[in-house]
Parts: C-alpha cells; structure tokens; sequence
C-alpha cells in the first residue's frame, strides 16, 4: 500500500496544525501593533507610531512565510480570523510593556512548533524555523531596549517626548 | 492488512473496517474509497482531510446531552466534494471510529515505509 499523504505533503498533521495556529498569531500580532500605532499617534507619540507601523508590517510579513511554507511543502494553509484587538491603553509605558510580552509570547510559540520537530525528526521544518529564532532574537532586544528607555530616560517632565524621539531609533546589529 | 479486493477493474487495499463500514485504498488512483452509510465514495487527499476535519469537530457529547428540538441527525457537507453525508448520531460515532482506525494504519503504513524501505536499501 503507497503511502500517499507523505507523498502529497511534507509536514505532518500535527506540524501543520502548529503552523496554521503561529500564522494566526502572527496575525494577531499585526493587528496589535497596528492598534499600539493608532494609540501612539492619537496620544502625539509619532516616533513610536511609526515604530509600530512598521512592525505590524513585519508580522504580516512573518505570517505570510508561513503562510507560504505549509502551501509550498503541500499542506493547507488557513487564513485566520483575528478577533479581540484592544484599542485602548492605560499608559505609554504600558503599550511597551504588552508589546514585550507579546514577543515572547511568539518566542515561545516557536520554540514549541520546534519541540514537536525534533520529536518527530521534522529536520526541514526546524531549519526553516532558524530564520525565525533569529528573528525573535532581535524583536526581543528591540522591545525589551524600548521598554528600559522608560527606565533610563524616565517619565518626568519632558520624559515622555525623549522617550518616544529614542524608540525611533532602537536598531538591532549583532553580528553574532 | 494487505487483503486486496479487486472491483471493476481498480485494486483495493483494504485500510480499516469496522462492523459497519470499511475504508479502502487505491494505489493506481492515489485515493481512498468509503463504504458507509450505504455507498462506496471516492476521496481524494484533501478531501479525505477535509472529511476527518468535519467528523472530528462534531460535539458527540454534546449531541447526546442536547435534548433540544432540532433532529438527531447531522449533515456532512465537504466543499468541493461530491459526497455528502446525512447521518444519525449513532452513524456518527461509527464514522469517526472508522475514521480514527484508518488514519492509525495509515500512520503505521507511514512508518513501515520510512522504516523498512526508504531507509533500509
Ligand atoms: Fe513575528
Ligand atoms: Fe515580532
């Protein structure tokens, strides 16, 4: 007997199943960025808007890689619904704050979508993964930076207008 | 588990039978066929996926517990597939033990495959 859904598709149910649910987190990553934008801008923040804007088009970008990866390796891929986006935020502060945890969240979320790789020998999917891990790496310096600039430049006074001039220019250039 | 059974002119394998169905697979077509609820159905990959999906979502324990006023039946529709499925409960729960038993021995036919002739050669 031919052993037809491996020859149909490279991942397993369970990968697949994993990667359709990163691509909706993915997703809802985009549109919490897009939502942090729209709360800095309307609160004068613009550096941090533009900051925001440009990561929720990141995010897109990482949901359309796997995205394009379940449909490349055979599978099908779901485009997700994305529900539960919040519009309002108690603080500046606080909108870095959530949009820490929210990377490590993913982080997290990735390291296990690799767990259940290496479980079953899924070799292709963990080195597609790598580009990922890089990734995260430099989403979390960027949002943890951020979020310490609250610390070192502090709230008082004209705080708040250094902080968000800062943002703007947190870049991640490791060479390691 | 290799029984073969020879319809028309297209060769079986028989996957998984329970008392009151079985599935069969079709290497020359590369899809499987259903015999339940009284017909012999063609599925193909994505169709067959699709057709797990449907079954598996269905609340059985709900099902039981709902004592509401809508029938006790449900309707299997799976988009773009010719086939469709107007079962009872009870026909349910022997679909998706059907089901499950197919995609175990699909699994193990998976792992007899990577285990005795891709890697060993
Ligand atoms: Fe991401
Ligand atoms: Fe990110």
């Amino acid at each position: 007997m031919k052993d037809i859904i491996r020859i149909k598709c490279l991942l397993s149910s369970d990968v697949e199943t994993l990667i359709n649910q990163q691509i909706k987190k993915e997703a809802h990553s985009s549109a919490i960025y897009l939502s942090m934008a729209s709360w800095c801008n309307r609160h004068g923040y613009d550096f941090s808007s533009d900051y925001f804007f440009k990561q929720a088009e990141e995010e897109r970008a990482h949901q359309l890689k796997f995205y394009k990866y379940i449909l490349d390796m055979g599978g099908t891929a779901i485009s997700p619904e994305v529900t539960n986006i919040k519009i309002e935020y108690n603080s500046f502060r606080e909108v870095f704050e959530e949009a820490l945890d929210q990377e490590i969240n993913i982080t997290q979320s990735i390291k296990s979508i690799a767990a259940r790789c290496t479980k079953e020998q899924d070799y292709i999917t963990l080195e597609f993964l790598n580009w990922f891990f890089r990734e995260q790496r430099e989403e979390e310096y960027k949002a943890r930076r951020a979020l310490e600039l609250f610390d070192v430049i502090g709230e008082e006074g004209t705080g708040k207008w250094q902080i968000d001039k800062h943002v703007g220019q947190i870049a991640y250039n490791s060479e390691a | 588990m290799q029984q073969t059974t020879t319809i028309s002119s297209i060769t079986f394998t028989e996957v998984f039978s329970i008392k009151d169905g079985a599935i069969y697979q079709s290497d020359s077509e590369g899809c499987w066929y259903i015999d339940f609820a009284g017909k012999l159905a063609r599925f193909d990959y994505r169709n067959l996926l699709k057709l797990k999906k449907a079954v598996y979502q269905i609340d059985i324990e709900d099902k039981l517990l709902n004592n509401g006023p809508s029938a006790d039946v449900e309707i299997i529709f799976i988009c773009a597939c010719d086939h469709c499925y107007v079962l009872s409960l009870l026909q349910i729960i022997k679909l998706k033990e059907l089901l499950q038993g197919s995609f175990v021995m699909l699994e193990l036919n998976h792992i007899i495959f990577d285990r005795l002739h891709r890697i060993a050669s």
